[in-house]
């Protein structure tokens, strides 16, 4: 349990902060860039077991962006600077390097599936980034709730 | 009680005739100082031009004071109220000194009161009574007739006011424009710049676009087109239909720095406030780009930290994990020494590749601890993963900029292929000289 906390929550956290400072992300967002990339892999984990990666993925990514459209509108600044570091666990680098390895020991069969994973995956990112981006950006804001109740 | 002003106090208190086109630069001694503290002192002065005392008290607190000196004497004292929530300032009050008019203090009063309202205010208002001299002399600083309150000075005042032997009876208000003057180069030069600052380093299409028009809205060039790429920028303004003015510049592609963004987006948000004029946020704008990077040192160590914590979470284990550190942080070395020599990004993330599978075959070999080769690798690849041109790229397509989507998306997905003809590559290599790739390699895993 001890192990699996080290791994899924301190890892995610170090790593999006890595990333934050390596795009030169300002040192006052870094908690909120830790706390999304960490939620984001959570959910990725979560969402694994019962469905698929690019599933997953598309869950984790949607979970990263809502996060960070919600923070940018309390923060006032561009969302690019949760959205990167937080999306970065779940880019699919892993497959990327399994479909380079099949071809170079010649797996076709074994590349491609790879690589179409890759692509699933890189697909699941697209659809969760872009369904949380078209929402309004007036729903982020506090006053879009308090207006409502008020005419309620 | 009537209570007459004496006539001699017409040229003072207004200033006179003197008002020449340009504001009076050649002074030395002449300056300017906003008067903070003790403000009832100068009460004696503005009662010259406001002849009741609780008139005065309304606006002393809340408003602005300014005095101009010339050398150790004061010659005018100027209040000035700003309308909250609306983009109005008024001059309450603007008094010469006795003896001191006719020299262009005025002009140069309110010239300077102009240009330290114009971010904030887009009109300038200032009231007077119907005495012909002074309306003169406002008209000859650009202010244009607003609106008469007939027989205010009558109703709000206990005290009849007489100037030349005449009864003041109307409140006069005239207006001014404080963005008339502005040049519209100027202007387009500036908010190109910025959205050239903002693309270059990694900031979404519409961003940079949105910024552009805000600025040139802000500035009253109210007509702008812009087109933008993910590496150019095309703006047409015009005014008025006689004035055009357009420009294309060309952003290359380039690492990003968020920081850059953030700032420009706050300096975005500050002049749509009106919380600053054109030349401040030039110099802003300025500075912001000539803000120091992170130290190459610090980009060396997260690099190798981002590495090792992704490789974990990836499923490398703790061994691997710290080897990944050591390949991140060579890897990010040979990136920076790439970038300062302006190594195509082909170059950059094949031998990036190749070095990170060279490093993580030399620490299986050497190091002995049973590792995996596969986990340091996919570790090794992260910090060279285009996070920036994926999730932009993504981004421009939902807002259905698609020609610069696509553009970096091509951008990112190739440098995706490249690392991975740089991994392929080496593995072969590695493959061949041990002897045999088949049989080498899935010895070695």
């Amino acid at each position: 349990m001890l192990n699996w906390i080290v791994v899924n929550v301190i890892c995610p956290c170090l790593g999006t902060v890595a990333f934050a400072i390596m795009f030169n992300v300002p040192k006052r967002f870094y908690v909120s860039c830790a706390t999304i990339g960490t939620l984001g892999w959570l959910v990725y984990c979560a969402a694994l077991e019962p469905s698929s990666p690019a599933i997953a993925s598309f869950c984790a990514s949607l979970t990263v962006v809502l996060i960070s459209r919600v923070l940018t509108v309390r923060m006032k600044c561009p969302i690019t600077m949760f959205v990167i570091p937080g999306i970065f666990p779940l880019i699919p680098g892993a497959s990327v390097y399994y479909m380079a390895y099949d071809l170079v020991i010649g797996e076709t069969r074994e590349a491609g599936q790879s690589g179409f994973l890759a692509i699933k995956i890189a697909f699941g990112i697209v659809l969760g980034i872009v369904s949380a981006v078209s929402i309004p950006r007036e729903v982020f804001g506090g006053d879009y709730w308090r207006g409502r109740r008020m005419r309620k | 009680m009537d209570r007459r002003v004496q006539p001699s106090f017409v040229s003072v208190i207004f200033g006179s005739g003197s008002c020449i086109g340009a504001a009076p630069t050649g002074r030395m001694a002449m300056r300017i100082e906003q008067i903070i503290e003790n403000k009832t002192e100068y009460m004696d002065l503005l009662l010259l031009t406001d002849p009741q005392r609780d008139m005065i008290d309304r606006y002393l607190d809340t408003g602005d004071m300014f005095a101009l000196y010339e050398g150790k004497e004061l010659c005018t004292l100027a209040v000035i109220t700003v309308s909250p929530g609306k983009r109005e300032c008024e001059i309450r009050n603007l008094v010469t000194t006795y003896g001191n008019g006719g020299k262009g203090y005025t002009r140069a009063m309110i010239y300077y009161l102009s240009e330290q309202y114009r971010g904030k205010c887009d009109t300038m208002y200032v009231r007077t009574w119907n005495y012909d001299e002074s309306l003169r002399v406002y008209k000859r600083c650009g202010f244009e007739h607003s609106r008469t309150l007939e027989g205010y000075f009558v109703d709000h005042y206990m005290e009849q006011i007489y100037l030349d032997g005449k009864q003041m009876t109307d409140l006069v208000i005239l207006k001014k424009s404080l963005n008339e003057e502005v040049d519209i180069k100027k202007v387009v030069n500036f908010a190109l710049n910025a959205g050239r600052v903002l693309l270059k380093n990694g900031a979404e299409i519409f961003r940079v676009d949105e910024t552009i028009q805000r600025i040139c809205k802000r500035f009253h060039v109210e007509e702008v087109d812009t087109f933008v790429l993910s590496h150019a920028i095309f703006i047409n303004a015009e005014r008025d239909g006689e004035e055009v003015y357009s420009k294309i510049k060309h952003v290359p592609l380039s690492s990003a720095n968020l920081e850059i963004v953030a700032e420009v987006n706050d300096l975005s948000r500050k002049i749509t406030a009106g919380m600053m004029n054109l030349d401040e946020a030039i110099g802003e704008i300025n500075r912001i780009e000539q803000m120091p990077a992170k130290r190459k040192y610090q980009l060396v160590l997260s690099a190798g930290v981002g590495a090792s914590a992704f490789g974990h979470l990836l499923g490398a284990s703790a061994m691997e994990s710290i080897c990944a550190f050591f390949i991140g942080c060579v890897l990010y070395i040979w990136v920076l020494f790439a970038g300062r020599h302006r190594l195509s990004k082909i170059i950059i993330n094949i031998f990036g590749g190749i070095l990170i599978t060279s490093m993580a075959v030399m620490m299986y070999v050497f190091v002995p601890v049973r590792m995996q080769i596969d986990g340091m690798i996919i570790a090794g690849i992260m910090p060279l993963v285009p996070g920036v041109a994926f999730v932009n790229a993504i981004r421009d397509i939902a807002d259905s900029d698609f020609l610069s989507g696509t553009v970096r998306m091509i951008d990112a997905l190739l440098v995706f292929v490249y690392i991975a003809t740089g991994v392929g590559l080496a593995l072969g290599v590695f493959g061949n000289w041990i002897g045999g790739v088949g049989v080498c390699l899935t010895g070695l895993l």
